[in-house]
């Protein structure tokens, strides 16, 4: 099996907060491998500390422990611009709750990580409009994020995270705040993300998201404990799935 | 009932006790503005109708009348003539009473190194009927004892008990008290009609202190060169006709002459003063109004959540209120206090250019004055939300951010082509119009009261006043401390400013370096958002700063103070506002950006 | 195929076999296309059996072809189907086997219940991604889309119930 150099790898992260009695052990030691153009699912309940966990891998917080290498770089001890660079050109992050500026209108949001990796403001312009076209809100660009829906703003959300074409998307429950209609919306548009070879590390408590991954891994109390490959079946297995197989 | 006051009483201390540094700045910002108000109305009393005031309770003559004295060749006056011409003088028509004839010597007080020309004026330890001196401290004249003027005193630094020699006699302080039948130190008699030739040097009249003796203590003092003159207070029937009075009869004045020559005196003081006064006083609204501003904005989401818990629109009213009051009634007691502390200093210093008697540091009307300001804030700020709030749903209440912030599409536009500091720091702008506009306010204020003061500084070495380096150290004193004032007003407003925004922008500056901004270019976004409108409001300052000045000592050319000062001051003021503001963006944003934006 | 299918796509009018057929795919939308195509004709010919459905009789002479053979609903047929369209049972959840099959693994010490339920959960899943990615290739509010949901949401429900088996299991045999 040709190996191939992960995007992603950590190992032994920790991390704590607090100290003494109220010490909390938020990341275990959690190793993880994400494979260029893989999408891994993390799955576990409210309080595992999954959010946590991706939160260091997206550098918006720093681990007490552990390595974390960034296509082959240690991204784990560098400083805060450096880190700062990487958010702006490595990772995309979308969050549980969407966090667009209300002030700014769709197409605005999009383009602002570009701004801040400065890019020329038309350049930055024509790819977020671009972008906004393939997540499907093209006759959308000029609403502002009141005037749009659950689902519409967590594609936009999602639109922005890929503005600088980032090397990993991470997604904190993208569909936590959705109803199920927006939820298919926003899974469709990570399958075709994937499609595309975009590497993704989904955190959610859903299954339907979960079962969207190649790669599923459960965590507990800040460690994983789990891991399944989801291999996909024949079409000729649908007759049984939906009930109409032979007597 | 009662369920109901301990129920709002705890609300209101828990909600004060979750955002201690909220509350704290509150406080801050409340007590300086009370501090500032206290003073500037005390300010504004001091220079207001002071020489009235003098008169009123020393029963001041109208006119004033001097016999003998003279050259050095002069005789001294006889009795007889003296009794002539004050017979001649009080029995004419208009006058009601007088009193006087007092001799007066030319003299020299020695005290603790200094030696300054004297008028020695004899006194009776019975009150006089007309000019009755006030004593300001100690008691009157007696054998062996002096009087001091107040001006006098405190500029020779003396004080009650002390002894200073005169005449080459050791006399103790009795007393110090003020007149309003000569200006008092360090304008003199001779400013307005001198008995002593002898007093006037070759550049023209030295400054000359006025006391009080005995008749007999006088009589000791008379040189040779320099007779006695006597002293008669006239007081007439209509005080309008004392210029007329005076025109008619020789070797009088007018108590409007007096008048005059303090107010040519403390003209500059007064202006120095006056402006002081009001832009203290504009500067602590202008804090209190970003600070209600943003109470307003924080009690919204207060409001919310008080009404979901299932409070009704009259509790949250009342919650809102206790919360704001206890902070603002407290915050003004403080300031009244600091106020009543500071202020005397000023006055006091003010008192030896004006010898107001009896004028009261703080008066009844500037404590109710600021108490009514405080409790206004308070209430503005605790009552508008609860109003809104009434009106809205809970539901759109608790959603956090009712009301989206105020979008520029031209800043926006314009942003995106400038470097990533500018870039926040003109978006957190257009999101908050009104705050850098009050913030433009503030600094310009205060870089108007400063310039006006240099210009006053600048002014006075062209003014055509004899003023000796004690009085210029009093002024110096004086401005220095309206300058300190205003500096740590404005400071006080700016950290605020910078605070609020800071705390405001923590959600979107988690954000912003979410999406890859780095930390210093967020702080340096937040304190640009700052040093941006000041910027226009320094510059501003300046011209203004001038143009008040020239307004108010009218009939003088206008004075600009020198470039480098008005340099200097642009500088230190942007220095001042950067580093004021870069304090709370760089606290800010030592937390990483996801606890922020989870708690957020 | 469930009979009951058959006879009620046969009440509309005599029909022949591969009409039938058509029929059904046109309901299943692109579901329909894996389906068996011999299917039909092993239930029309236990229909026959049954009495429930019976052959045209072929024209004078002719040999009657076996698929141009034209079926029609016998009365018993017409009730049955009457009886099934007002019928209101629900497909039986299959899940007592599944809690029987943990209870005896582990009287018998032959497995452990909570890696049974994880494999059985790892299936589940599978399953759940490939039903999802259907539907994703359908378009929105098709027949096809539609049924798939009801697969998602059952599957859903199926691996929420595996969770709490997997929570109980686990607590019993830490328990124990």
């Amino acid at each position: 099996m040709t190996s191939t150099r992960p995007v992603l790898r950590a190992s032994g992260l920790c991390k704590t907060f607090g100290s003494g009695a109220a010490l909390v052990r938020a990341v275990d030691g959690v190793d993880l491998d994400v494979a260029p153009g893989e999408t891994v699912a993390i799955m576990g309940p409210s309080g595992c500390g999954k959010s946590t966990l991706l939160h260091l891998l997206g550098g918006l917080e720093r681990s007490s422990a552990g390595e974390i290498d960034l296509a082959g770089e240690c991204v784990s001890g560098i400083s805060e611009r450096a880190l700062a660079h990487l958010r702006r050109t490595a990772i995309g992050f979308v969050f549980q709750g969407f966090y667009l500026m209300d002030e700014l209108t769709a197409i605005e949001n999009v383009e602002l990580p570009g701004l801040l990796a400065r890019r020329s403001p038309k350049a930055a312009r024509a790819r977020a409009r671009e972008l906004l076209e393939q997540v499907g809100l093209a006759d959308r660009t000029g609403f502002l994020p009141s005037a749009l829906s659950g689902g519409q703003r967590q594609r936009v959300a999602i639109a922005r995270a890929l503005i600088n074409q980032p090397m990993i998307v991470l997604a904190d429950e993208p569909t936590g705040n959705l109803d199920s209609t927006a939820t298919v919306e926003v899974l469709r548009l990570f399958e075709s993300l994937h499609e595309s070879g975009q590497t993704l590390v989904i955190v959610t408590h859903e299954q339907r998201v979960a079962a969207t991954a190649d790669r599923l891994v459960s965590m507990r109390d800040g460690a994983f404990v789990d891991e399944t490959r989801m291999t996909g079946g024949s079409r000729g297995d649908l007759g049984k799935l939906i009930g109409l197989g032979g007597e | 009932m009662k369920g109901q006051v301990v129920l709002v009483w705890r609300l209101a201390v828990r909600d004060l006790r979750r955002h201690p540094v909220e509350a704290l700045m509150a406080l801050l910002v409340i007590a300086t503005a009370a501090t500032t108000l206290t003073v500037a109305l005390a300010l504004s009393g001091v220079t207001n109708q002071p020489y009235q005031q003098t008169r009123l309770a020393t029963a001041g003559p109208d006119v004033i009348a001097i016999e003998g004295g003279g050259p050095v060749s002069a005789q001294p006056v006889s009795s007889a003539q003296l009794a002539a011409a004050v017979a001649s003088l009080t029995t004419a028509p208009g006058v009601i009473a007088h009193s006087g004839p007092y001799p007066t010597a030319y003299s020299a007080v020695r005290f603790r190194g200094h030696t300054v020309d004297v008028v020695a004026e004899g006194r009776d330890q019975a009150p006089a009927p007309v000019d009755q001196p006030k004593v300001m401290q100690g008691g009157w004249i007696r054998p062996g004892a002096v009087v001091i003027e107040r001006g006098f005193a405190d500029a020779l630094g003396v004080h009650v008990g002390d002894n200073v020699r005169l005449g080459g006699l050791s006399f103790r302080v009795a007393g110090i008290a003020v007149t309003a039948a000569v200006p008092p130190y360090p304008s003199s008699l001779c400013h307005i009609a001198c008995p002593f030739p002898a007093a006037v040097g070759s550049f023209g009249v030295p400054n000359m202190g006025l006391v009080w003796l005995t008749r007999s203590a006088v009589a000791g003092l008379a040189r040779s060169g320099a007779p006695l003159a006597y002293l008669l207070n006239l007081k007439l029937a209509d005080p309008a006709q004392a210029p007329a009075f005076v025109a008619q009869h020789p070797d009088t004045f007018t108590w409007q002459s007096v008048q005059s020559a303090i107010n040519a005196l403390i003209g500059i003081e007064q202006v120095a003063l006056g402006v002081g006064g009001w832009l203290l006083g504009l500067l602590a609204l202008a804090g209190l109004g970003v600070l209600a501003s943003r109470r307003i904005t924080e009690q919204s989401k207060r409001v919310g959540l008080l009404k979901a818990v299932g409070a009704t629109p009259a509790t949250v009213a009342l919650v809102l209120l206790v919360e704001q009051l206890t902070l603002a009634v407290g915050a003004a007691a403080a300031g009244l206090l600091a106020g009543w502390l500071i202020a005397p200093l000023l006055t006091g210093t003010g008192a030896g250019l004006v010898g107001a008697p009896g004028a009261p540091s703080i008066s009844v009307l500037a404590v109710i004055t600021i108490t009514v300001i405080a409790l206004a804030v308070a209430a503005i700020s605790s009552l508008v939300p609860a109003i809104r709030a009434a009106r809205t749903s809970t539901v759109s209440a608790l959603a956090d951010a009712p009301r989206v912030p105020s979008r520029r599409p031209l800043v926006i536009a314009v942003s995106a082509r400038l470097p990533v500091p500018l870039l926040l720091a003109l978006r957190q702008l257009s999101r908050r119009p009104r705050r850098a506009l009050l913030n433009t306010i503030s600094i310009a204020l205060t870089v108007t009261g400063i310039v006006a003061i240099l210009a006053s500084h600048a002014h006075i070495p062209i003014a055509n006043l004899t003023i000796s380096n004690l009085k210029l150290d009093r002024f110096n004193e004086l401005t220095a401390i309206i300058t300190v004032m205003l500096v740590i007003l404005a400071a006080v407003n700016t950290t605020f400013i910078g605070w609020a925004t800071a705390a405001d922008g923590r959600f979107s500056s988690a954000l912003e370096r979410a999406l890859g901004a780095t930390a210093g270019q967020v702080t340096a976004g937040l304190s640009m958002a700052a040093l941006l409108p000041a910027l226009p409001g320094a510059i501003i300052g300046i011209p203004l700063g001038i143009g008040v000045y020239h307004l108010l000592a009218s009939g003088t050319p206008l004075t600009v103070p020198p470039a480098w000062q008005l340099a200097g001051v642009l500088l230190a003021t942007l220095l001042a506002v950067t580093v004021l503001t870069a304090i709370p963006s760089r606290l800010s944003a030592r937390r990483s950006p996801a606890q922020v934006l989870q708690t957020e | 195929m469930q009979q009951e299918v058959v006879l009620a796509l046969l009440a509309k009018e005599p029909s022949q076999g591969y009409q039938l057929r058509a029929r059904l795919d046109e309901a299943l939308g692109s579901l329909g296309e894996g389906l068996n195509a011999g299917h039909i004709y092993v239930t029309l010919g236990r229909l026959e059996k049954t009495g429930m459905v019976a052959l045209e009789e072929p024209p004078e002479g002719r040999i009657q072809r076996a698929d141009r053979k034209v079926y029609y609903l016998t009365p018993a047929g017409q009730e049955r189907v009457f009886q099934w369209l007002s019928e209101v049972s629900w497909p039986r959840p299959d899940l007592a086997e599944f809690h029987l099959k943990l209870v005896a693994a582990t009287q018998a010490g032959l497995a452990d219940p909570v890696s049974i339920i994880d494999t059985q959960r790892r299936e589940l899943l599978r399953r759940l991604r490939d039903a999802q990615r259907a539907a994703m290739r359908e378009l929105d509010d098709s027949n096809a889309a539609l049924l798939l949901e009801g697969v998602v949401l059952r599957l859903q429900a199926d691996l929420r119930w595996l969770e709490a088996c997997e929570r109980s299991w686990a607590r019993r045999r830490d328990g124990s």
